[in-house]
């Protein structure tokens, strides 16, 4: 569905550099800051960017194709509504644009939560529900074929931040291909199944669960546990030779170790041995200074 | 398709504060015809045409359209709502450039016939004839500006081109020489009434004028095709 052949494009600062990557059915996470340039290559595949060299292919054409355009829905963290309209509206005119029958447009906005928004005017609008209106549009819209969300979950209406993932898969499943720009790890679990980590403008990794993506990070894999007593799993977990290190945060208790299955049955030991209630124990994806840390490089003899 | 293209910037246009304002430099132009005739001035709606109308509220009144139209963004911008929807960004162009000047006609044309009756002296052309002459060139005028501002949209990130273009018009077109050909005043300023670039007949100014308008279209949509 989406081809990129050794792409490259430049909007200053940012860049991308002989890229090349594809894309088919399912849900897919680029993972990596504006800076790195994930913002920029949906821009590019959504027609909004300029390609300098290389070859994009979408829904077998190219973005500025008019069946591709009305096929493709680019939702970017400040999304562009029509002003002076109501919601409604906007809606019914978002079908009308891309050639699909007009329909009510509450149970549209209802798929996010946000359907008291309908008979609004844009420019009432917070910044967060339109980013909400704009996600409703572009995720129930039936002819969308190629879905491009950047930073879906961010600055969006708390009614629609939890509805947005399962309405990512559904459309996922249905055979539509969306693309996730995001620099959390955590985001990009959630919304994707597999996921490729841009930096400056290359892409350095890829990975197709949620331990590729925390083994992502150069630092080591960390392992969280939200537990009863996390001062007593904290001194427990703290002398094990699989754990680099460790530190408290509130109730849980942070592990971060070279390999993920090691930290994992390392805080195992320590859980047994302190006899503290687990509540919760999860992977802690890397934060984006995580990802772009440099690998630590082995120490040298004297 | 084409209507609802259109429709965002109907809607635009049909907010209170743009009507505002466009009602208010009308009411100016008014307010001068009516000065005009209340001191009796044999030429008044020439005077009221060429020297207020024209020089001052029909660029105005352009100006506040356009950005209204474009709310107050660039071209691209202005389109950006529908592209995003999947519209061709060159066909939202024109529709956003010819909704400028359709609205910028439906003003212009009746204010300049307005203008022209209000003003009426005793020197001035019978009342009708010079009330459709009026807005014969209200409308020339009218589109040209809306097109001319419409281009201006197309410089700067946010569209400051359009204030630029202002200011050009009126640096270029109070003079008489050959940079005054290439600005919307000094043609519109002959077709009142007033003396012409370079000595041009109104036919050539009209003529110029429909020159502009089509010109600066096509530059505007061109430039906003651009990704």
């Amino acid at each position: 569905m989406i081809v990129l052949d050794a792409v490259a494009a430049r909007r200053a600062p940012l860049s991308l550099a002989k890229l090349s990557c594809s894309w088919g059915p399912g849900a897919h996470a680029v993972v990596g800051t504006r800076a790195d340039g994930g913002p920029l290559l949906l821009e590019l595949v959504a027609g909004r960017a300029r390609l300098r060299s290389g070859r994009l292919e979408v829904l077998g054409g190219t973005p500025h194709d008019d069946d591709v355009r009305t096929r493709t829905a680019f939702v970017p963290l400040e999304p562009t509504l029509p002003e002076a309209m109501r919601v409604r509206d906007v809606m019914a005119l978002a079908a009308e644009l891309r050639g699909e029958p007009v329909r009510d447009a509450a149970p549209r906005l209802a798929a996010l939560g946000v359907e008291a928004l309908g008979p609004r005017r844009v420019e009432s609008l917070s910044p967060e529900e339109m980013h909400a209106v704009a996600l409703a549009e572009a995720l129930t819209a039936a002819r969308v074929q190629v879905l491009l969300l950047v930073e879906p979950l961010m600055d969006l209406d708390p009614r629609a931040a939890a509805l947005v993932a399962p309405l990512v898969r559904a459309r996922a499943s249905e055979g539509c291909a969306v693309l996730v720009a995001t620099a959390s790890l955590r985001d990009a679990s959630e919304l994707a199944d597999d996921h490729v980590l841009l930096r400056g403008g290359a892409v350095v990794r890829s990975g197709a669960s949620p331990a590729d993506l925390v083994s992502l990070a150069p630092t080591g894999a960390k392992v969280r546990v939200v537990a009863s007593d996390p001062q007593a799993l904290l001194a427990a977990a703290a002398n094990d030779p699989a754990i680099e290190a460790i530190a408290r945060r509130d109730a849980a208790v942070v592990a971060r170790g070279s390999a993920v299955l090691a930290v994992a049955a390392a805080m195992g030991r320590a859980i047994t041995a302190s006899g503290v209630r687990v509540v919760e124990m999860a992977l802690e994806p890397p934060s984006p200074e995580e990802l772009r840390a440099p690998p630590a490089r082995p120490e040298r003899a004297p | 398709m084409i209507g609802a293209l259109a429709r965002p910037a109907t809607a635009r246009l049909g907010r209170p504060r743009p009507l505002l304002v466009v009602g208010g430099w009308a009411a100016l132009a008014l307010g001068f015809a009516l000065a005009a005739r209340s001191t009796g001035a044999s030429h008044g709606a020439d005077r009221a045409l060429a020297d207020a109308f024209g020089a001052l509220v029909l660029p105005l009144v352009a100006y506040s359209i356009v950005g209204a139209a474009l709310a107050g963004r660039s071209l691209t911008g202005g389109a950006a709502a529908v592209v995003a929807f999947g519209a061709r960004p060159s066909r939202a162009a024109w529709v956003l450039v010819a909704v400028s000047v359709g609205a910028c006609c439906t003003v212009s044309a009746p204010l300049a016939a307005a203008v022209a009756a209000l003003a009426h002296g005793a020197s001035d052309p019978p009342l009708v004839n010079d009330a459709a002459a009026s807005a014969y060139v209200g409308l020339l005028g009218g589109a040209a500006y809306a097109s001319w501002f419409s281009m201006g949209a197309t410089l700067g990130r946010r569209g400051g081109g359009r204030t630029a273009l202002l200011l050009l018009d009126w640096l270029l077109g109070a003079g008489h020489s050959v940079p005054a050909l290439f600005v919307p005043r000094a043609h519109l300023r002959s077709l009142l009434g007033g003396a012409g670039p370079m000595s041009w007949s109104g036919g050539a100014s009209a003529a110029a004028l429909v020159t502009i308008t089509v010109v600066c279209a096509f530059v505007a949509v061109s430039r906003s095709r651009r990704p």
